[in-house]
């Protein structure tokens, strides 16, 4: 009997690793659930777009131009008698691709500059954060309308491109302090004794140790650059103006006629966007509070 | 601190001259120069075009040109607007006030919300108005200012009727009179609340968890121990220590406002330096975006410069470094 319960005990001792508390704490977590919920079942939708609606996105159609909504639009049509509802799908295809492949890009940059930096300290250190200070002293967003404006017609890639050069100083900071904390340990010391090469030290035994601060940058910068991506195209420096994207989709609301008279126009997409960067704020405050080992829950 | 704020300043010269750099690369390679927005290429002769490229001095070699654009600069000479037929200075002149004042006033408004709402929220937590506040700051977070300024339009100046939906000021106004300032602060409010709405919820954000923090010290307790008035206790033990960091973020929130303005301004068709910047990039009006993406770039970095002194000032620790 007390045997079976040591062997209880024992399997539940290990099943306590900081993975399984984080993913514990975060289910049971209602609002970063609930917020998942939503960011899964809007990606779903927009890769799935052809399949929901009938639509064709690029139709231009100028026999209903401007509709309200009702009956065979749901959300009424823009001014080339697009559908709304279609055109909400797949800009939401565009502004989450762009902001999933831009955040991958961003922090694949700043692991590889913060690790660098903050294992090997020294003069390489020096060199790559004044080289980070550098670009983090330029006006973030000035210089990628200055940069998308060179770019312009060369498409989404051009434009992910751009975000993802100039948004990675952020995260390459943080990934290098934390990188020489985690360095200082002695398990580190172990490795290197060893005969482990700087390369497999970092990738091997130092990133799984920063992952969940990398994890919790991914969500904030996933963030940034979908309101980037949507703030440049509502400005025409963005996605080129025949691909739909939810800030494409705004352009038309740089009229105040449009704000004041065609609300179904705008407000689906603002209000698309404001949910989406909700939900992603709700979900990395979550993940912080789930590897936060002094709180509660 | 002498020598620290001197020491910063020094390192900043070779930066400025690399920033100088990147802004002149970057206006060679973007599409249109001094003569593509100034000639009708169908109806002038290739020889023609040729003569004024060699004039304007474009078919020089890079550095060369790099090195006449810095030298005119430094003489206080941006070159010519040709969509406004005047000088960049004189047009950078007349709309400096104007983004001046848009963010002064953000930061007013800014300072104002979220020291009372910081304050109310983090002197009663947990209660109902707290998550209120806290409500209100998620959402704030959340909105892109773009779309922000779009309800903002909607709501504020069409449903309701409370302020103009655009512009910087009301026409048939004589400059300088009393109903021209008013008309001028009038219209600044929107965008400015707007603007300032990211940087409003971060700081009562901060403000709240400070203020919650400090209310458990050993100083407050001894306050509250030698009969201290609670009215007291928060305004002045605990507000004064909580202000503190807030106010060295200073710097930070010219970079910020800088971003800001160029999106607000656009839609609010205020006329600024940010949507000037936007309208020239468009016009291809390469002088003027020139002179304005270097003020900006040199902006920002006076505000990280600023935020780095404040920061000295407050913790000595960093000067050490």
């Amino acid at each position: 009997m007390e045997a079976a319960e040591e062997v209880k005990l024992e399997k539940k001792a290990k099943k306590q690793s900081p993975w399984s508390i984080a993913r514990r704490k975060l289910w049971h977590n209602k609002l970063a659930m609930i917020s998942l919920t939503f960011l899964v079942v809007i990606t779903a939708m927009a890769y799935m777009a052809p399949w929901i609606t009938g639509y064709d996105p690029g139709r231009v159609d100028i026999m209903s131009r401007n509709l309200q909504p009702g009956e065979g639009h749901l959300l009424g049509t823009d001014s080339s008698g697009r559908d709304i509802w279609t055109l909400l799908m797949y800009g939401a295809r565009t502004s989450l691709t762009i902001g999933f492949v831009a955040t991958f890009a961003v922090i694949m940059i700043a692991t590889v500059i913060g690790s660098t930096a903050g294992y090997f300290g020294g003069w390489v250190d020096s060199v790559l954060m004044r080289f980070t200070d550098f670009v983090m002293n330029f006006p973030f967003l000035v210089f990628v309308i200055v940069l998308a404006s060179i770019f312009r017609d060369a498409g989404i890639w051009a434009l992910i491109i751009v975000l993802s050069v100039l948004s990675w100083t952020g995260a390459a900071r943080v990934v290098r302090s934390k990188v020489m904390s985690e360095k200082e340990n002695e398990y580190v010391m172990a490795a290197t004794s060893i005969g482990g090469t700087p390369f497999k030290v970092i990738r091997k035994h130092i990133l799984p140790n920063v992952m969940t601060t990398i994890i919790v940058q991914a969500t904030l910068l996933l963030a940034v650059m979908i309101v980037a991506e949507t703030a440049l195209s509502f400005l025409g420096f963005g996605v080129p103006s025949g691909t739909p994207s939810w800030g494409n989709m705004m352009t038309e609301a740089r009229d105040p006629n449009v704000i004041r008279t065609q609300w179904w126009v705008w407000i689906p997409p603002g209000l698309a966007i404001t949910f989406t960067i909700l939900s992603i704020n709700f979900i990395g405050e979550g993940i912080k509070d789930a590897f936060n080992p002094r709180s509660a829950r | 601190m002498l020598i620290y704020t001197l020491r910063r300043i020094l390192t900043m010269i070779p930066i400025l001259f690399l920033v100088s750099i990147v802004v002149f690369t970057l206006a060679l390679a973007m599409p249109g120069d001094a003569l593509s927005g100034q000639i009708n290429p169908a109806d002038s002769s290739p020889e023609y075009i040729e003569e004024m490229r060699e004039e304007l001095g474009l078919n020089d070699p890079v550095y060369v040109q790099y090195g006449r654009w810095i030298s005119d600069i430094v003489q206080w000479d941006f070159g010519r607007s040709f969509t406004h037929r005047m000088d960049v200075t004189e047009l950078i002149g007349t709309r400096l006030p104007n983004t001046i004042l848009l963010s002064v006033m953000s930061l007013v408004i800014t300072y104002i919300l979220a020291f009372f709402m910081g304050r109310y929220a983090g002197r009663n937590p947990y209660t109902k108005g707290d998550y209120t506040i806290q409500g209100v700051n998620y959402l704030m977070l959340a909105i892109p200012s773009f779309v922000a300024a779009l309800f903002a339009i909607f709501i504020f100046a069409f449903q309701l009727g409370w302020f103009p939906a655009t512009g910087s000021v009301g026409s048939g106004l004589e400059t300088g009179s009393l109903a021209y300032w008013g008309s001028k602060l009038y219209h600044t409010f929107l965008p400015a609340l707007v603007l300032g709405m990211l940087v409003t919820a971060s700081y009562t954000q901060f403000l709240r968890n400070d203020i919650i923090e400090s209310a458990q010290k050993d100083y407050v307790r001894t306050a509250r121990a030698k009969g201290t008035s609670e009215n007291e206790i928060y305004n002045k033990h605990i507000l004064r220590n909580s202000i503190i960091p807030i106010v060295t973020l200073f710097g930070f929130d010219i970079a910020s406002i800088i971003g800001g303005a160029v999106i607000i301004e656009t839609i609010f068709s205020y006329r600024g330096i940010g949507e000037l910047l936007v309208s020239s990039i468009s016009n291809r009006d390469s002088a003027v975006t020139m002179a304005i993406f270097l003020m900006l770039s040199i902006a920002t970095l006076l505000g990280n410069l600023l935020a780095d002194l404040l920061y000295g000032i407050i913790d000595p620790r960093i000067r050490m470094e």
